[in-house]
């Protein structure tokens, strides 16, 4: 049994980054957890359902604001929960050293993504008919520009496939996937930054739970260890996203690609060598 | 005949987005009280148990069942008055989980009853199906 003392502000810190960085909270939670002892199957559990919390928390703040395009996340969900119900399937089949290293592999990812991460501008395009046919569309208002931008998505039939791929990732490592959701919705189906970051959101509470639900009929979640770093999550969630705005985005960029690595690091090595 | 769908075409341009702003409070309403009802309730039993026993670990383990196994468990703890600090957790939990499903549910009865949509009334329905089979699953 982990002490209180150790988990709760392991479970902030987790939440606080997550936050900050815009990645969630999972993606440091787990390899934290598994340094304090926790096995990393019970880890992706605990992790997976601490993200309903987040990720509901947000993004009752975004869909209130008419950010989040509700019709694109309905319709993406679809394909996400599936994904994520066989990817909690294939965690609860295997053993956990692939699971460190896939674990690792999506941390080195998260890296690269970071380090190359171009601010590429977003441009208008013509839908195609099976978007058009989804009602695939929508406006808010930008607070930046001042101004309503209008926008269409485009190329849903890859999109949809794609979100199945990115459910498979959150279901099997007990995280938000978030930053592959926003990558399909940005580059695949042309939607404006705003809109996939917040859509995203809304569509990650529900992914996890499909998710859970599978962890918990297979007794991963132990609510002793579940209910601390669920509260310190969404604590450190809260202080994050209000922090963000003070800190410049570079040093939390290069605070971040440090944690990053060195977590990618020895997740990968406790993945070759067999902890 | 093609003014009149011209028209008609004007007039769900105008009201759909206010419906769907309705249905963006709707939503955005619901996941942030079951966030915060569940923070309340997983807290209070952190807190009670730390007033009762000092300690504030819980070695709690949930021989795997479903969530509807797991609330109707915890229910009947509730109605037996055994109230204990773990079951305020347990229900925490189980509200946490209903968050998301609810907010799926209200969507597809807004999208029914409200904008009249079958098309996404059937989407959520889908997704409402899949996590209704998956919080049942043995």
């Amino acid at each position: 049994m982990v002490p209180f003392y150790l988990l709760f502000p392991v479970a902030i810190l987790a939440g606080f980054v997550g936050a900050m960085s815009g990645m969630g909270g999972g993606i440091i939670l787990i390899p934290a957890l598994t340094l304090l002892g926790v096995d990393i199957k019970q880890a992706i559990a605990i992790s997976i359902l601490s993200v309903i919390a987040t990720s509901s928390g947000s993004a009752s703040a975004y869909v209130r604001d008419h950010i989040t395009n509700l019709k694109i996340g309905m319709f993406l969900e679809m394909f996400t929960i599936l994904g994520a119900l066989a990817g909690a399937a294939i965690t609860l089949a295997i053993s956990p050293r692939p699971l460190y290293i896939a674990f690792g592999f999506v941390l080195l990812g998260s890296w690269l993504a970071l380090l190359i991460a171009g601010h590429e501008s977003w441009h208008e395009g013509a839908q195609d008919s099976i978007s058009n046919w989804l009602e695939l569309e929508g406006s808010y208002f930008d607070q930046a520009q001042g101004a309503i931008i209008s926008y269409r998505a485009r190329r849903a039939y890859l999109g949809a496939p794609l979100m199945f791929g990115a459910g498979i990732i959150a279901g099997l490592l007990g995280i938000g996937a978030g930053a592959v959701k926003v990558l399909i919705q940005d580059l695949i189906m042309g939607l404006p930054p705003k809109v996939s970051t917040t859509t995203s959101n809304l569509i990650i509470g529900v992914t996890a739970l499909a998710g859970t639900s599978v962890y918990l009929v297979h007794g991963l979640i132990n609510p002793g260890l579940a209910a601390p770093v669920v509260v310190g999550v969404v604590v450190g969630a809260f202080v994050g996203t209000r922090v963000l705005v003070r800190i410049s985005n570079r040093s939390v960029r290069q605070f971040f690609l440090i944690i990053l690595i060195a977590l990618a690091v020895e997740m990968l090595f406790r993945g070759i060598r067999g902890s | 005949m093609a003014e009149n769908s011209n028209s008609s075409a004007d007039l769900a341009m105008n009201s759909a987005p206010q419906g769907q702003q309705k249905m963006d409070l709707l939503v955005g309403y619901l996941l942030l009280c079951g966030v915060l009802l569940s923070m309340a309730l997983i807290i209070s039993g952190m807190v009670w148990r730390f007033i009762r026993i000092g300690q504030l670990s819980v070695s709690q383990k949930l021989a795997g069942m479903n969530l509807f196994e797991f609330v109707v468990s915890e229910a009947r703890i509730v109605l037996a008055d055994r109230l204990r600090p773990r079951t305020l957790i347990a229900c925490g939990i189980a509200v946490l989980m209903l968050t998301p499903y609810l907010r799926v549910l209200a969507s597809m009865l807004y999208f029914m009853f409200a904008l009249k949509n079958w098309k996404y009334t059937l989407f959520t329905a889908i997704v409402l199906g899949v996590l209704t089979f998956s919080l049942f699953i043995r």
